[in-house]
């Protein structure tokens, strides 16, 4: 710089923005570090800590209070012999595998109608995703009274003069759990199309022009083409609506809270029982664990799926 | 006028002074923080009314409820002991006193019991759970008569019905009658507790000794016993009358149908009175007395609301303990409260003669303190009286999952109790 003679006046000008540039872009970098990690080191703390002391307190003989005197696997063997833990896993099977199957498919199918550039498609798409701004709360309220046999639908039809009707599904102890899948369709098919929808946006034009130049139908455009094209998104679809399965809580509260009886019961519901309507801290906490392993066990392959396409990607 | 820094913080300072100039005003008030799951209806009317009471006295009412049950409560107090800061006095109930006592340091207040004269005013079994450690950490406020049987005036002349049923045998008869008139005979909630009362009703009606032993003392061989299967017996009888279309909601939305006519019974402890009348019912439309009773005269299945007293921080707090406990034990007090909420005082010396107090109540009264000279006092289970938490939800699991399961004879029922009993002990 001190070279550059013929403006030399210049030169101070020059050089103290260039400090205070390197400043600011070190603070700012500072910043920016650590505005990612003191955030990402609480929130991993919490977690860590939190599971660690709760593993730690499934092991130990915890009712009202924390009490860290171990009792081994007592708790676990209490807790997967009651009825209500039983009852939750098979529950959590039947939901678990009609809300994610049924969500995807009814995604699916609005996703491909949205994508034949109907006219207000804006619209459709705004009211199919609508449910999902509703929380499952609501979404189990509307639905209890909707699906009460002496106030809501049925009431209606048979009101029309169809006096048989019966859709007494929310009381019967064996149907109960499919108002479940209803109302949590309801709410996850605008998720899934709307994610679906993007995927056949992102589609390359190309492909599909080919496809059609090579004489395939929509159906064989679809079946062979399209759908294949975006299959990782069946996949994310799938562990989202799955994960979100195994630790739905709310719409179960609401909805049926658990009845008739105990035949609506979840692993959540188990664990909130036994924590805070039981005072069994122990048992709870054993009850949580068994819920972590059970998502361990759907997001483990996921995870390495993940990695097994990374390095194919990266090896490609 | 602009604002300048310097009044900003004069501001802030001010603002800042002055909570703490009125906290040191009222430093000699007496306080009382409380919490209770009593948030509406008329319960959070009569707790706000002894609220009332106690600011007319000179003190600082601070209630904070936690609406749902007294689980949910617990919560809350579980939180603010581990917080280090309970509240100086909760809600708390039965076994739970004995429970919760252990954890948290409490306030012996026997000697504000011993002057007011308390000690042998209240039924000996609530007295006894006041005093888990031998001295009287809690103080029972109202009692509620659980086997309590409410029949709807309208209902009981639409089905031609005279009087309400004495006996089990009496009571299915009653509920035939109902039924072929067209009503829906009992008026039930769908939530668990509202299964396991029903239970321990039909138990307590059969053979209120089979009943404490099976249930307060969990003896085997009377929960195997064939008092137990005739109890499941009766209740798969009042769950084919139940209303069919209740899903999760409470009982108290049948109240309307009853008063009306077109539900019959309601088996409910006497806040079912409370409630019926801030729904705005009258005396003339219900009537409510023992529900069925065989082998002897009505027992009383007994449920109860005491306050525990946690050790304060600070005398404003002491004195409030001190001030509230001696509201508490008056008899005025509990008539009030009581009259609001349909329970009866917990004292037994109060006189229920007076206006205010229903003839149900009345009844109830004079059934407890029959019963504690008869020695025919029971807990309630459904509601948390004769065992803690953790055994009370796994036995109503079972009864809860039977009402709704017609599939499940008496006999399997039954076993799944044994197997619950010995499961959680």
């Amino acid at each position: 710089m001190r070279t550059i003679l013929p403006l030399p006046a210049r030169e101070p000008k020059a050089g103290r923005p260039e400090v205070a540039d390197v400043w600011r872009r070190r603070i700012g970098g500072a910043l920016t570090q650590l505005a990612i990690w003191v955030p990402l080191a609480i929130a991993a703390g919490h977690v860590v800590v939190f599971t660690v002391w709760t593993t730690w307190v499934s092991f130990t003989a915890s009712t009202l209070m924390p009490d860290y005197s171990w009792v081994g696997l007592r708790n676990y063997w209490a807790v997967t012999r009651t009825a209500n833990f039983q009852i939750a896993y098979v529950n959590l099977l039947i939901f678990g595998l009609g809300f994610v199957l049924l969500t995807m498919a009814l995604g699916l199918l609005l996703a491909i109608l949205l994508d034949q550039r109907v006219r207000g498609e804006n619209v459709l798409r705004t009211i199919f995703l609508y449910p999902l701004a509703v929380s499952f709360v609501v979404t189990g309220t509307v639905w209890s009274w909707l699906l009460n046999p002496g106030l809501g639908i049925q009431k209606l039809v048979n009101d029309l003069g169809w006096t048989d009707f019966r859709f007494d599904w929310l009381v019967q102890s064996d149907k109960a759990i499919y108002t479940l899948i209803l109302a949590g369709v309801w709410q996850g098919a605008g998720f899934a199309m709307a994610l679906f929808l993007a995927g056949l946006r992102s589609v390359d034009g190309e492909l599909i022009k080919a496809a059609q130049i090579d004489g395939a139908g929509p159906w064989r455009t679809y079946h062979r083409v399209l759908l294949p094209t975006i299959w990782p998104i069946f996949v994310t679809v799938f562990v989202i609506l799955l994960q979100s399965a195994i630790k739905a809580f709310d719409l179960v509260r609401a909805l049926t809270g658990g009845g008739p009886g105990i035949s609506t019961m979840l692993p959540t519901l188990v664990v909130y029982d036994f924590m805070f309507q039981r005072s069994e801290l122990g048992r709870g906490s054993a009850a949580a664990v068994l819920m972590l392993l059970s998502l361990v066990v759907v997001l483990l392959p996921y995870g390495l799926y993940v990695r097994w396409q990374r390095q194919r990607q990266a090896r490609a | 006028m602009p604002i300048t820094r310097r009044r900003l913080l004069a501001g802030s300072a001010a603002g800042l002074a002055f909570p703490a100039l009125a906290r040191a005003e009222s430093a000699d008030k007496p306080r009382l923080t409380a919490i209770s799951q009593w948030s509406a209806g008329s319960d959070g009317a009569a707790i706000s009314a002894l609220g009332k009471l106690f600011e007319e006295h000179g003190g600082i009412w601070q209630h904070n409820p936690v609406p749902g049950f007294t689980t949910e409560m617990m919560n809350k107090l579980r939180a603010q002991i581990i917080a280090g800061d309970p509240p100086a006095v909760s809600q708390l109930k039965g076994p739970e006193i004995a429970a919760w006592s252990k954890i948290a340091p409490t306030v012996d207040i026997s000697t504000l019991v011993k002057a007011a004269g308390y000690a042998d005013k209240a039924p000996a079994e609530l007295a006894k759970s006041c005093q888990p450690a031998g001295h009287w950490i809690a103080l029972p406020l109202q009692v509620y008569r659980i086997n309590t049987l409410f029949m709807s005036t309208k209902g009981m002349q639409r089905a031609g019905v005279t009087r309400a049923p004495k006996s089990w045998a009496e009571f299915n008869d009653t509920a035939e009658k109902m039924k072929a008139a067209g009503m829906i005979p009992v008026a039930n909630g769908g939530i668990r507790w509202d299964d396991g009362m029903k239970f321990e009703i039909a138990l307590a009606g059969i053979n209120p000794d089979i009943y404490r032993r099976a249930i307060m003392q969990l003896d085997i061989d009377a929960l195997k016993g064939k008092e137990v299967l005739a109890a499941f017996e009766q209740l798969r009888k009042l769950a084919n009358w139940m209303n069919p279309n209740i899903a999760a909601q409470g009982w108290a939305v049948n109240l309307p149908a009853f008063v009306k006519g077109d539900m019959g019974m309601v088996l409910m402890g006497g806040w079912a009175q409370g409630n019926l009348m801030r729904a705005g019912a009258t005396p003339a439309d219900f009537s409510s007395g023992p529900a069925p009773q065989e082998s002897g005269p009505p027992c009383f299945d007994l449920n109860a609301d005491c306050f525990i007293f946690w050790k304060p921080k600070g005398a404003d707090l002491e004195a409030g303990q001190k001030l509230f406990a001696e509201l508490v034990m008056q008899p005025a007090t509990q008539e009030m409260y009581s009259k609001i909420t349909g329970s009866i005082p917990a004292r037994t010396d109060v006189n229920l003669q007076v206006d205010g107090f229903t003839d149900g109540q009345r009844d109830s009264a004079k059934n407890l303190r029959e019963a504690i000279a008869g020695d025919r006092v029971l807990l309630s289970l459904g509601h948390n009286m004769a065992q803690p938490n953790g055994m009370t939800a796994a036995m109503i699991d079972v009864l809860t999952d039977y009402v709704h399961n017609s599939a499940i004879p008496a006999a399997e029922g039954q076993k799944r109790l044994v197997e619950a009993v010995a499961s959680a002990q």
